[in-house]
This record gives structure tokens, sequence and C-alpha cells, in this order.
């Protein structure tokens, strides 16, 4: 083949052009630290970055759930705690008040301190979170029982469709509830004016130790077991909650780090290898340089005198 | 009995030679960088010989040069236009789609996933506490970048298209050029070679202009020997077709006009998009090069029309996405069988069912949308609509250039609905609800909300990779025919200096034997008869 000093410059300058774009490439990713800087470097990779990055995304939003979920639960438990602490005072107090030998001064004095457990019964179904009533179902800006007359403010619905779960998404599709409705935890028919059970059978044992009524305390100490057995189960409830969370968060935990682990593995630089092959890129670089200058300079005319 | 100064005429056809020869070395040289440009070749040959009566023979003229050849394979020339077509039209492509690439900004951490997954996360969080004046603002916020991203994202779309359609405009003028300059090189090469010459450099500039041509749009070049000239010669035209018909006939060069149209080629486009239209009114279909490159990006909507994917594509794409998105997200629509109408179990929980903070018990359902377009408010958008398949027929209207957050919402944070039910405000069923949709593998034919967008992504990203492979394989096959077509016809610069010295020596050598004879002469004329 005959060859001519202008195609000797432009396949020069083709392979060199050529040698740079691909120097840019791997100079572009040791920049960035990422494999592909367009979808077009590699269709696949992008397509999975950005499956993965909503995948992480999404668990992080899932483990700020479960967390604001458990704060909630805490208060929570600790409400229910302090109830079951009061409720097993009262039935103290109700047994002491059983013992027919009480006088109506003793009898007076248990039933002051119950008077002052109701109004802390009412207290704590009034326990809010951020501001927010946690026994009051959805309407979380109202409180559960009026303070005044100890009577339900407003009505938790229980039934069908209009229960007053409050839901926090914890997964894809996997909801918790995360609240205990009012009505259930204190009782009686749950609708705004009626009385709860829990103040109203307080009340009833009240007004059985200031009437010297020996029939009523006995009935009261069924009564507040009734409430005792009923609190158990809520906290068995919020328990078995609280236990599925911590299993939910720790299996967050685990996605989040084998998630961002394969998101490094699918779209980060190896630095190591991508400086090995610009070292490598920078020979051919070097070497076309050379070979160059040496092929493009010498002519005949140099030569000749 | 021979002449007694032939030698001397002799000698000087030897100098007249080599003189010739060394200007065509001369012109060769100064030519080296030339584009185009093919090396010549002197054409010498030894001069009619005299015949000598006296039996002697034939007797030797001398050099005699004919004329300067031009060395060119027209084979390369027909196959570098053939190939030039394709590099040109799919190395525009890969720019453009890059453009586009560019456009969606993704894998990035500004690109659609982000914004998407942060308006999920404000949802979440509203959901968690909708009462939260705070949150609300932040959802509000989050759907607002939601809906400028795809606002700026097809503003960057019609952009490139606005731009790609003045490249149409500029290209066909160069088209217009280019073949106006091949008719007027055809009429001189024409009046050169009607007195027998060869016009060897200005049917170089010729192929030069052909090459540019080549480039821009599909053209067969060629010269057609129409009959005979007076004085015997071939009469030669070159002529040039294009979508079939003449782009230039010898001495005349045809125009291709362009007109910006009232009719929209896709509902998508922006006004004015330019149609080209040969002189005669019929359309111009460039069928290759960069401006079949530039038309096709800027019409190629991937159906029938024109299935190429180009802007409006994409533009289709994001709208499909948006109304779907808005539909799903107001009113619970989907429409799982792709009728478009809103069946049985189509028509789920969205922001229009529920209710605003501020909404107490026994308030009628006011409907509020979440999104609409320009900003209007709900009323203004669903207007007098009340079945679903007239409100789902509404969604036609949005865009991803229109998109916005409805007036009610922009307004107040309060006309957020998270509530089933009037008067809860720690109810955030609603957003629950709402917040299911993402992660319905039905919601598009590629799946979910997420799943388009990424089709999308990944789609482009192939389409863009193709075209970078196609243009660099026709750079590659362009680069070789042009590499021949230098080794056949570039300047060596090696070969003329040694042409050079050739030549010199045949000079100098010419010019010995007139010295020589002249010493003859000299004996012949001052010496001899003197005693």
């Amino acid at each position: 083949m005959r060859i001519t000093n202008n195609m000797l410059v432009n396949n020069m300058m083709y392979n060199m052009a050529n040698n740079l774009e691909r120097m840019d490439r791997i100079q572009q990713q040791l920049a960035t630290g990422k494999k592909i800087a367009a979808p077009s470097d590699d269709p696949i990779v992008a397509s999975r970055s950005l499956k993965m990055r909503t995948d992480v995304a999404e668990i992080h939003q899932y483990k700020r759930n479960v967390e604001d979920a458990g704060s909630w639960l805490e208060i929570t438990e600790a409400s229910l705690q302090n109830l079951g602490d009061l409720l097993h005072r009262a039935r103290e107090l109700a047994i002491q008040g059983a013992n027919g030998s009480l006088t109506t001064e003793d009898a007076s004095k248990i039933s002051i301190e119950v008077e002052q457990l109701k109004k802390q019964a009412v207290h704590l179904s009034n326990t809010t979170y951020a501001g927010r009533y946690i026994f009051s179902g959805f309407k979380t800006d109202q409180n559960l029982i009026d303070e005044a007359t100890g009577l339900y403010n407003i009505t938790v619905e229980t039934a069908g469709l209009l229960r007053e779960d409050i839901k926090y998404e914890i997964g894809i599709g996997d909801k918790i509830n995360i609240n205990v409705l009012g009505s259930e935890l204190f009782g009686g028919a749950g609708t705004a004016g009626t009385p709860p059970k829990l103040i109203e059978d307080l009340d009833n044992f009240i007004t059985a130790l200031n009437t010297g009524d020996q029939a009523g305390v006995r009935t009261a100490i069924d009564r507040i077991d009734e409430n005792i057995d009923n609190l158990l189960m809520v906290r068995a409830d919020v328990g078995a909650r609280t236990n599925r969370l911590d299993l939910t968060k720790n299996r967050l935990m685990a996605d989040d780090t084998n998630f961002t682990k394969l998101m490094s593995q699918n779209e980060d630089a190896d630095i190591a290898e991508v400086i090995m092959k610009l070292k490598n890129e920078e020979n051919v670089y070097r070497a076309s340089l050379a070979g160059g200058a040496r092929i493009i300079q010498p002519t005949l005319v140099d030569f000749l005198r | 009995m021979r002449a007694s100064f032939f030698g001397l005429n002799l000698a000087m056809t030897g100098l007249y030679a080599s003189q010739r020869a060394l200007d065509i070395t001369n012109h060769n040289l100064s030519n080296v960088n030339t584009p185009g440009y093919s090396r010549q070749v002197v054409n010498q040959r030894a001069d009619t010989p005299l015949a000598m009566s006296d039996g002697t023979g034939m007797i030797g003229n001398g050099a005699q040069v004919f004329g300067a050849q031009r060395i060119r394979d027209e084979y390369l020339d027909f196959k570098y236009w053939s190939e030039n077509v394709s590099y040109g039209e799919w190395d525009i492509k890969k720019t453009l789609l890059s453009d586009i690439e560019a456009v969606f900004n993704e894998p990035s951490d500004s690109g659609f996933n982000t914004v998407l997954n942060e308006f999920f996360s404000a949802v979440h969080e509203l959901s968690k506490n909708p009462s939260s004046l705070a949150t609300r603002a932040l959802v509000k916020e989050k759907g607002i970048t939601l809906a400028n991203y795809f606002n700026s994202t097809a503003a960057h779309l019609e952009k490139i298209q606005s731009d790609t359609n003045y490249a149409v405009r500029s290209k066909v003028e160069e088209v217009n050029s280019l073949s106006e300059q091949i008719r007027s090189l055809n009429e001189q090469i024409y009046k050169f070679e009607i007195q027998g010459d060869v016009a060897n450099d200005l049917r170089d500039q010729r192929a030069v202009l052909v090459d540019k041509l080549s480039r821009l749009i599909k053209v067969d070049a060629q010269e057609v020997v129409v009959g005979k000239l007076s004085n015997g010669r071939d009469d030669k035209r070159f002529q040039i077709v294009a979508d079939g018909k003449f782009l230039v006939d010898n001495f005349r060069s045809y125009k291709i006009t362009y007109q910006q149209s009232d009719t929209k080629n896709n509902p998508e486009d922006i006004p004015g998009i330019f149609n080209l239209y040969w002189e005669d009114g019929t359309p111009f279909n460039p069928g290759g090069g960069e401006l079949k490159g530039y038309i096709d990006v800027r019409d190629g909507a991937g159906d029938s029309n024109n299935e190429f994917k180009g802007v409006p594509h994409y533009i289709r794409k994001l709208n499909e996405f948006v109304r779907v998105f808005a539909k799903a997200f107001n009113e619970g629509f989907i429409d799982y069988d792709g009728d478009g109408l809103i069946g049985a179990g189509e028509d789920k929980i969205g922001h229009a069912d529920g209710y605003g903070l501020n909404s107490v018990t026994g308030d009628p359902l006011p409907g509020i949308r979440f999104f609409t377009m320009n900003s209007v408010s709900s009323a203004t958008f669903v207007g007098a609509a009340v079945l679903p398949d007239d409100i789902n027929a509404l969604y036609d209207d949005i865009t991803a250039r229109n998109l916005s957050l409805s007036q009610d919402i922009q307004d107040s944070v309060d006309n957020i609905f998270t509530s089933t039910t009037a008067g809860e405000k720690g109810n955030g069923q609603i957003l629950l609800n709402i917040i299911d949709f993402r992660h319905d593998s039905k919601v598009f034919n590629e799946g979910t909300p997420e799943d388009f967008m990424r089709s999308l992504i990944s789609n482009l990203g192939i389409d863009s990779q193709q075209a970078g492979r196609i243009s660099l394989n026709q750079e590659t096959i362009v680069k070789q025919i042009d590499n021949r077509r230098s080794s056949n016809s570039g300047v060596s610069i090696d070969e003329e200096m040694a042409n050079m010295v050739k030549f010199q020596h045949a000079y100098s050598a010419s010019a010995r034997m007139v010295t020589t004879l002249s010493q003859i002469y000299d004996t012949l004329i001052n010496r001899m008869g003197r005693f």
C-alpha cells in the first residue's frame, strides 16, 4: 500500500484522540468514584443503580417510621405501666376497705386516696406524645376523658372501617397500628358523654367507701380485677407490637447494610483497578506520542543536500 | 541527411519535458495539505519519430508532454459518499441523545429518583403526623419540587427540539449552498473540458463539495454520458439525485425549501416546526445524513410516523407519567385494563376522597386535588365533571410542562387531605392508601411508577449507546475509505522529492546536451575551414 504523509498524520491524530478519550473516561471514573457518568455508559448498571437508590431511600424511610412507632409505643407502655400500678394500689385499698373493722375515718382516708387515683387515671388517659393525645384515636387534638366530669370527651370508634387505628408503614404493604384506643383501655360504651368503665368503677368504689357499703367495696375488688385483666391484655398486645417493631428494625438494619453494599458494588468504581487502567492508558498514550513524533518528522527532504 | 541543428531541438524537448514535470511536482508539493487534492503525474511520451528515407530507420524526435493526469479512483468516491451518509446521521443522533441523557441527569443525587423518593418520604412523615403544619409544609414543598422537576425536564426537552428545528433549517441552507456551488463548478468544468483539457483541480473541488453534501443528505452522484460532442468526445453531465429527484442536473440546481407548518406532526411538538419541500411543493425526505439525524431527533415519537425515539417520544412518556401519577394520587384512579375508562376496582382512594385539617364533622366532600395544571384551583380544574370517566378525561390536559400543585394546596397546607373522616386531625389513612400505589406493579405497563421511569431512562441509555456504536463503526469505515483514497490520491513528499531529483537530473542532462552540442557547433562553425 502506498503511504502518504497525510495518511500518517491523520492516522496518528485519530489514534491519539482515541487514546485521550479512553484516558478521559478513566479519569472521570477516578474523579467521581462512579463506574458510569451517563446511562449510555452502561444501561444495565444505570437501571440497577436507580432501583437500588429507591430501595435504600425506602429502607431509610421505613427505619424512621419504625423509630417513630417505637417512641409512640414507649410512651404508651409507660402510661400503661403507671395505670397498672395505679390499679394495683386501688385493689390494695379495696381489700383494706373490705376489712369490716375499718372506722369511718379510715374509710374516708382511703376514699380520699382513691379519689386521687381516679384523678391520676383521668390524667393518664390524656397522656400526650409530641402534643398529640395518644389514647384519642384519630382525634389526637382532643383529650379522651373530661377532667371535670370524668366522662368520655370524644367518641373513639372501635368497630369496622371507622376503627381509629393509627397505622405506620414499616415495610412495603406492611402496616402496624401504634396506638391503643382509649375506649378499649378504659372500657364502657366508648361514646362521648358516657362514663368510662374504669373511672365509673373507681367512682362506685368511692361511693361505697363513703356510704360504708361493705358489699359495694367487695364488688369493687372484682371490678378492679376486671380492669387489671383488661389492662394486662392491652399491655400484652403493646408488648407484642414492640417486639414486632424490634424484629422489623433488625431486618431493616441488615437490609440497609446489604443494599448499600450492593449499591456500592454496582456503581462505585474499583479505585485500585481504575488507577491501574489509568497507568496503562498513560503508557499507551506516551508510546503513541513518541511513535508519532518519530514517524511524522523525517522525509526525504531531511536527507537531500 | 539530418538537419544541422536538429540536436538542439531534441535537447529542447528534454528541457521542456523536465520543466513541465518539475512544475507538476511543484504543484503537488504546494497542495500536499489541500483537502481533497489528488496528486497529478506528468503524461510524457517519446515524440513521433522521423522516418529516414535513406534506409537508416526511424530517428527519435525527443520527448513530448501531453498533459497532467489526476490520480483518482472514482469507486472510492462512491463508497465514501454512500458510507458518509450513515456517519452523518448517527453522529448527530449520538450527540443529541447524550444531550437528552444530560437532561434526565440520572443516575445522580438530583435526578427524578431523588425527587420522587423525597416526595414519598414527606408523604410518609405526614401520614404519621397529619396534624403537624411543618410536615404539611414539607409535603407541599416536595410536591412543588416534583412538579418543577417535570416542568423543567419538559422545558429542556422542548429546548432541544427547538434547537434541532433551527439546525434543520441551517442544514437545509447548507445543502442549497453546496448544490449551488456544485452547479457552478459543473459549468466551469464543462467549459474547460469541451476544449479537450481535463479540469483536474476543479474536479477535486467538486468531489470535496459532494463529500460535504453526502454527510448532510443521502445523495447519488455520478457523471453520465449523454452523447457525443461535435469534437468526438463524450458529452458528460454531472448529476446528483436525492430523494428520487435531481438535486443538481449539470447546469441546474434545485432548491429545498422549508416552511413552518400550522399543524403539528406530533401533539407534543413545539409550534413552528420546519417541514421540508422541493421547489415544486412535494415533501423532501433527506433519506440519511445529518439532516435526517436532526429530523429524527426532532420528530421521532417512536410510533408509526417516525420509529426513532427522539424528543417527542420522551415528552410523550413524561406526559403519560404525570397523567397517571396525578390521577392515582388525586383520585385513586388506576386504569388496570388500559381501556381509558374507570371500571370496577379501578377507583381507589385518592387525595380528593379525604378531608383536610380543618374540615369539621358534617362537611360535604370538597374534593380538593393535590396536583392540577398551571396552578389552577381544583374547582376550576374539575369544572362540572362528576362521573369518574369524565374526571378521568380531564387528566388528558395535564402535561409534564404544566403540572403543578393546585391553587388550594398552594394557598393553605390545611387543604392537604389526610383524613378519611371529617374532624379527625390525627387521621392519616388517606395518605397511607395513596402510598400503596407506589408499589402497585400494574399502574403502568412497565410496572410501578419508578419502574416506568427506570425503563425510560435505561431505554434512553441503550438507544444512546447504540447510536454511539453505529457512529463509531461508520466513522471507522469512512476513515478507512478516506485512507484508501489518501493512499491512492494523496501527495507523498518522499515520492515528490525523488521525482524532483529525477527531473532535475533529466533537466541537467538535457542542458549538458545543449552544452555538448554548442561545443560541436563551435568546432563546426568557428574552427573548421580555418587554416
